[in-house]
């Protein structure tokens, strides 16, 4: 096992070019090496381009034209698949994250990763660390079998397993009695509540937002509102508690302005947007495209903007993949049956890139902020408290690469994403050894 | 008219597509004063009606239709079925295909449904009906009904009162009577009448903006209770505030317009009995052009082809 070189590689948060020496993956460094602030770890040596000296023989990578930066953390993803093993659902996740240059993600409890008890946790752990290419963290339930009821062993997730995060998936808990009392209780074993604000009473049999689209269609409307009001619910609980609350699938300009206004008188908070969010509108689903039934659903012009706007001033910490694969029969089915959800890990760097920072909407900076430094430090809070460095290994980018995404080149083992068929730009080069 | 498999939205039209269905629909209805009320249009054709929801005039309508062209007519009972134990539509549909039949007529309470089924299958399908979405054949009925009645469609007022949100109706009679020149504005519950911007036809707000309007036809939504979960609006307000009261019913005598309902009528709700004897009351009408409208509308369509939806 030798050193790695890499030259003349472009630092994507700052521009300027730079070179590295990393060592072996074997070799656990104790040393972190900042760049920009960006602690990142086992790199024996980071200078100026052209500055370092390379020993003849030695293994380099020419990263001319190329773009060097943390890889991405997802703090939001499903990768059950029905039908499909446990087993397969996480090789394919793990894959399809790598190909999207995500490293590590939080996984959402669902039917069959119900993380709600030490046994699955372990189990899951077990088989993530031997078949998944990425690192898979899963999110512990905040409530038994998901149900809003009753509350989890929490105690027994954190401190014999090491859970971060509380997340029901994507539902609001049913008793919020329930939600309330783990709050106090589990805000003080510092656990992150990840929620996703709703009024499900008002959501009920809905699909699409309130909009031509809903009437042309016939699908009944979802109110933003419901998605307004669970965010002031929920920013009440976690300031009457003290707990962390992470606001899960922001899609409404209102929801930005109450969490700015939250964290402006100092509230735990902190929020994520799903990249569909950001770059699609309702208009999308056209007739009846099942690709785009997402929850929340999607919205006008006018709120992917704020949450954009959300995003570059801080308000919105994290972008998210969201993913969530579906069969592809599944999808086939009407509208109102077909289940909610596109994949996202697969194209997920590209996809940010091409639609995002290419077009100038989003800078390095706010993309390495928004999906490598926020999300992971949500995810694993203690590791920067006690001065770890983050664990993000590195990638290169090459901005030149374009590929047309193809059922071939999806490896997810699903096919409901937005950019089937689509020219994305960016190829992704991770690990670097 | 160019060769169409389907029949599911009014909008995947053309102008001239609707003109033709419209004036064979005149043809059809001539049938009906014959001693033999059957031609062979249709003759070793099969015919299936598969219905999720229940229906009265639709199915009873298509099936006289298809039996007015000679058509062989099957019924697919729901409640008897596979339907209940939980099968796909796909898995239904493949089923049924394998029966080799021409022509599908299928109502579903989730909207977009016959597309799906349209996509996934050779034979021809008339939408009867999908959730809120669509119910063209009604909407050529309708416009047929205006068409007998007036002579002509462009410059007429309709305005169509009550459930707007929940109505295929609404939507599919709207756009038939604006894309054949009428002008046509809704009214009703705040609740069940999304924004002028979301569906493009303006909104009037009480019977007297209505009564100044002076629409030539006022069309009645029924009341969808079966279709509500949580109420919309309290229901004892309904008849005094949105329905045809029999002092209403003086006003729109005297000012000669006429009364559609789709059906079935909630007596009492949105008509007052007297409004059923209104002689400018086409509600009867409306029933027997149903049936010229589906003759027109199976005759126009041709199994196999590709489809237009």
């Amino acid at each position: 096992m030798t050193d790695t070189y890499i030259t003349h590689a472009t630092w994507a948060p700052g521009g300027h070019q730079i070179d590295l020496c990393l060592a072996p993956a074997a070799e656990s460094l104790d040393t972190i090496v900042l760049i920009e602030g960006i602690p990142l770890p086992n790199i024996k040596k980071a200078c100026p381009s052209g500055a370092m000296e390379i020993p003849e023989h030695a293994h380099v990578i020419d990263a001319s034209g190329k773009l060097l930066m943390p890889a991405l953390y997802d703090l939001h993803t499903h990768i059950e698949m029905p039908g499909r093993s446990k087993r397969e659902c996480i090789i394919r996740a793990g894959e399809a994250a790598i190909r999207g240059g995500v490293w590590g993600m939080l996984v959402l409890p669902s039917p069959a990763f119900r993380f709600d008890n030490g046994a699955s946790l372990d189990s899951f752990r077990e088989t993530a660390s031997v078949r998944s290419a990425a690192e898979m963290t899963p999110a512990g339930c905040i409530s038994l079998g998901m149900q809003g009821l009753e509350q989890a062993p929490y105690n027994t997730l954190a401190a014999t397993r090491g859970v971060h995060v509380l997340s029901d998936g994507d539902d609001f808990p049913a008793d919020i009695l329930m939600l309330y009392r783990a709050m106090q209780y589990a805000g003080e074993l510092e656990l992150v509540f990840a929620v996703r604000a709703d009024v499900p009473a008002l959501t009920k049999h809905t699909y699409v937002h309130p909009s031509a689209t809903a009437y042309k269609l016939g699908l009944h409307p979802c109110p933003p509102c419901a998605e307004e009001i669970g965010t002031e619910t929920l920013i009440r609980l976690a300031e009457a508690t003290g707990a962390h609350l992470h606001l899960q699938l922001v899609s409404t300009a209102e929801s930005v302005r109450i969490i700015r206004h939250a964290k402006e008188r100092g509230v735990k908070v902190t929020a994520e947007v799903a990249l569909q969010h950001l770059l699609f509108t309702h208009e999308k689903i056209g007739d009846y495209n099942t690709v785009f039934k997402t929850v929340p659903p999607l919205r006008d012009k006018a709120d992917c903007e704020a949450l954009l706007e959300g995003v570059k001033d801080g308000t919105i910490d994290c972008i998210v993949s969201a993913h969530t694969p579906c069969t592809p029969f599944s999808k086939k089915q009407d509208f109102i049956t077909a289940p909610v959800g596109m994949t996202g890990l697969d194209t997920f760097l590209p996809a940010l890139y091409t639609h995002l920072v290419e077009p100038g909407l989003l800078t390095w900076w706010d993309l390495v902020r928004a999906c490598c430094l926020n999300p992971e430090g949500i995810a694993c809070p203690r590791d920067q408290e006690e001065g770890v460095p983050s664990t993000a290994p590195l990638l290169l980018f090459d901005p030149q690469v374009s590929h047309v995404v193809t059922e071939e080149s999806l490896v997810c083992g699903a096919l409901n994403t937005p950019f089937l068929g689509q020219e994305l730009h960016g190829a992704v080069t991770l690990p670097l050894r | 008219m160019k060769p169409r498999k389907d029949l599911i939205t009014i909008e995947s039209l053309s102008d001239e597509d609707i003109h033709t269905i419209l004036d064979s629909a005149v043809a059809m209805k001539e049938i009906f004063t014959k001693s033999v009320k059957k031609v062979p249009a249709l003759k070793g054709k099969s015919v299936l009606t598969l219905f999720y929801e229940p229906s009265t005039r639709t199915r009873s309508s298509f099936e006289v239709a298809a039996h007015r062209l000679s058509a062989d007519v099957t019924t697919f009972t729901l409640s008897t079925s596979s339907v209940v134990k939980g099968e796909s539509v796909h898995d239904t549909i493949d089923t049924l295909m394998s029966m080799k039949m021409d022509y599908i007529i299928v109502r579903h309470k989730n909207s977009g449904i016959p597309a799906v089924i349209a996509r996934h299958c050779n034979a021809s399908v008339i939408n009867a009906g999908d959730g809120a979405h669509a119910h063209p054949s009604q909407a050529f009925l309708d416009a047929f009904t205006i068409r007998e009645k007036y002579g002509e469609i462009a410059g007429r007022r309709v305005v169509i009162v009550g459930d707007i949100l929940h109505s295929r109706v609404a939507r599919s009679t709207s756009l038939i009577l604006r894309r054949l020149g009428a002008q046509v504005a809704f009214m009703g519950p705040g609740s069940l009448v999304p924004p002028g911007e979301h569906t493009g036809v303006a909104r009037l707000h009480t019977w007297e903006e209505v009564f100044t309007w002076a629409p030539d036809v006022i069309y009645l939504l029924r009341v969808q209770n079966e279709r509500i979960e949580s109420p919309f609006f309290p229901a004892a307000d309904y008849h005094q505030t949105f329905g045809v009261t029999e002092e209403r019913l003086r006003r729109i005598e005297a000012q000669g317009m006429s009364i559609m309902h789709p059906g079935p009528v909630n007596r009492g709700v949105e008509l007052c009995d007297a409004a059923m004897e209104y002689e400018h009351c086409l509600v009867c009408n409306q029933v027997e052009n149903g049936i010229a409208a589906r003759m027109s509308i199976l005759y126009h369509l041709t199994p196999g082809t590709l489809s237009h939806d």
